[in-house]
């Protein structure tokens, strides 16, 4: 087969003189001639090709990932951005917790979700969430706190010392360096701590100092002294009852003396002469006051 | 700089003198083949890059044909095969610019036109092998070896395109 590749000959000056002549006699030569003449006059755009090298050099490093070519680069971003969003709520809301805080010398009464009542003592800190509250009731307490629950399914308190369980009751919960004392002053209270689990019932107190169970008398009060500012200490170190103060009464206590003695009553927090009065005949001290630090030292 | 035995492609300096002698020829073919700027670069920088990827297999006399198969095997997608946009260079421009009469410039000019529209409208393959022949004066087998096919196909393809600029030409005069 021989196809006619005349023109392409021409073109590139291959024919010999008799095929121009034959050609150049041709009616359709003239625009032939055009036709090569302003094609080789026509140029391409040009771009900058050292902008393309740097693009060459900047990707070729990526090179030995797998490419993978997006349909449409926003898709995933968007997809990435909703789950990050959903996550993040879901997040918030599951995890989300509520502080209650008083600070030394303040009080805070607060109502759970379910208008459980709930009054922080000085110096306390309680965490809950409110996600779920009606199935999930846990509140970690760190300090002390009086609970009014409301009926309903079991209201933990989660100390560091131990976690108290209760079902509609009013009970006072205590956990302050290394002891955990539980009251019960209504309904019944489950106290577990490490292995052990006690039961209370009204008027019952169970107390734990360092996991040794102490053993503490009933109480016949409808609440905890601390309520009405009178706080009973059962077999309590002096060293705590100290705190106590120093945390109701915004002052610092410095104890010279060594006093082994626990002490065992109830002290007034409203009135600290009064307090002192308590202390100081019991432990044979005396105090000196200057602005906000009070020295007991031996008589 | 320690100078390692047979610099081959990996080696940046060959690599970068590779470009300069080639990437400007393959990004016109490029053009050609797309009509478009923006794919030409495209399709320009995606050949070197796999060049580079492959410049341990790729001994420095082959990498021009590896180059070239590359770009024929590029698949763009032609969402809008754009017009093959070309300029008549300014400096070429007629002679005695002068000495003409204004009506044969403006005749010239139409034909210029006429030109441009023509070979945009060529089949892809025409379109390739002319140009590369016309803009960037490649010999025929050069041609042939760029587009990975015989010298005759080439010399078909420019016939085939001359005939149809022709025609076209003449049929809109």
């Amino acid at each position: 087969m021989n196809e006619d590749v005349t023109l392409a000959k021409w073109l590139n000056d291959d024919m010999n003189d008799q095929e121009l002549k034959d050609f150049m006699a041709q009616p359709e030569y003239a625009t032939y001639s055009k036709i090569k003449e302003f094609s080789g006059q026509l140029t391409v755009p040009q771009t900058d090709m050292d902008a393309l090298y740097q693009n060459i050099t900047r990707n070729r490093n990526k090179a030995n990932q797998p490419k993978v070519r997006k349909l449409n680069p926003w898709m995933p971003r968007v997809a990435a951005m909703l789950i990050l969003a959903l996550g993040a709520t879901f997040f918030f809301f599951t995890t989300n917790t509520t502080s209650q805080i008083a600070g030394t010398g303040e009080r805070d009464t607060f109502l759970l979700p379910d208008n459980s009542e709930v009054v922080l003592n000085a110096g306390s800190e309680a965490e809950y969430k409110e996600f779920n509250w009606s199935k999930n009731r846990k509140l970690e307490l760190n300090g002390e706190a009086y609970f009014k629950v409301a009926k309903g399914k079991t209201f933990d308190v989660v100390t560091s010392l131990g976690t108290v369980t209760v079902v509609g009751t009013q009970f006072n919960v205590r956990a302050r360096n290394g002891r955990l004392d539980v009251t019960c002053f209504e309904g019944k209270v489950k106290v577990t701590n490490g292995k052990e689990t006690v039961f209370l019932t009204p008027g019952k107190t169970v107390a734990y100092e360092n996991g040794k169970k102490l053993n503490l008398p009933d109480v016949s009060a409808s609440g905890p002294g601390w309520i009405n500012y009178e706080t009973y200490f059962g077999k309590v170190r002096l060293q705590e009852v100290i705190r106590e103060m120093e945390r109701q009464y915004k002052v610092t206590i410095n104890l010279n003396a060594t006093v082994d003695k626990r002490f065992n009553g109830t002290i007034p927090m409203n009135n600290i002469d009064t307090a002192l009065d308590q202390i100081l005949p019991v432990y044979h001290l005396q105090a000196k006051k200057v602005g906000n630090t009070i020295t007991l030292s031996a008589e | 700089m320690k100078q390692e035995q047979p610099a081959g492609i990996c080696e940046e300096l060959t690599f970068s003198g590779f470009f300069k002698s080639h990437a400007k020829a393959l990004r016109n073919f490029l053009y050609y083949k797309f009509g478009n700027e923006e794919q030409a670069d495209e399709a320009t920088q995606e050949a070197f890059i796999k060049l580079w990827e492959n410049c341990a297999s790729v001994p420095p006399e082959k990498a021009k044909s590896f180059l070239y198969t590359v770009a024929n095997n590029t698949t763009l997608n032609h969402i809008a095969h754009k017009k093959v946009v070309l300029e008549y260079s300014k400096k070429n421009v007629n002679h005695d610019t002068n000495n003409q009469s204004p009506e044969f410039l403006m005749e010239e000019e139409q034909f210029k036109v006429k030109l441009q529209n023509a070979i945009a409208n060529l089949s892809e393959a025409q379109r390739s092998a002319f140009l590369l022949h016309r803009i960037d004066g490649k010999k025929y087998h050069e041609i042939a070896e760029i587009l990975g096919i015989g010298v005759k196909a080439v010399e078909k393809r420019i016939h085939g395109a001359l005939l149809q600029l022709r025609k076209e030409i003449d049929t809109f005069r």
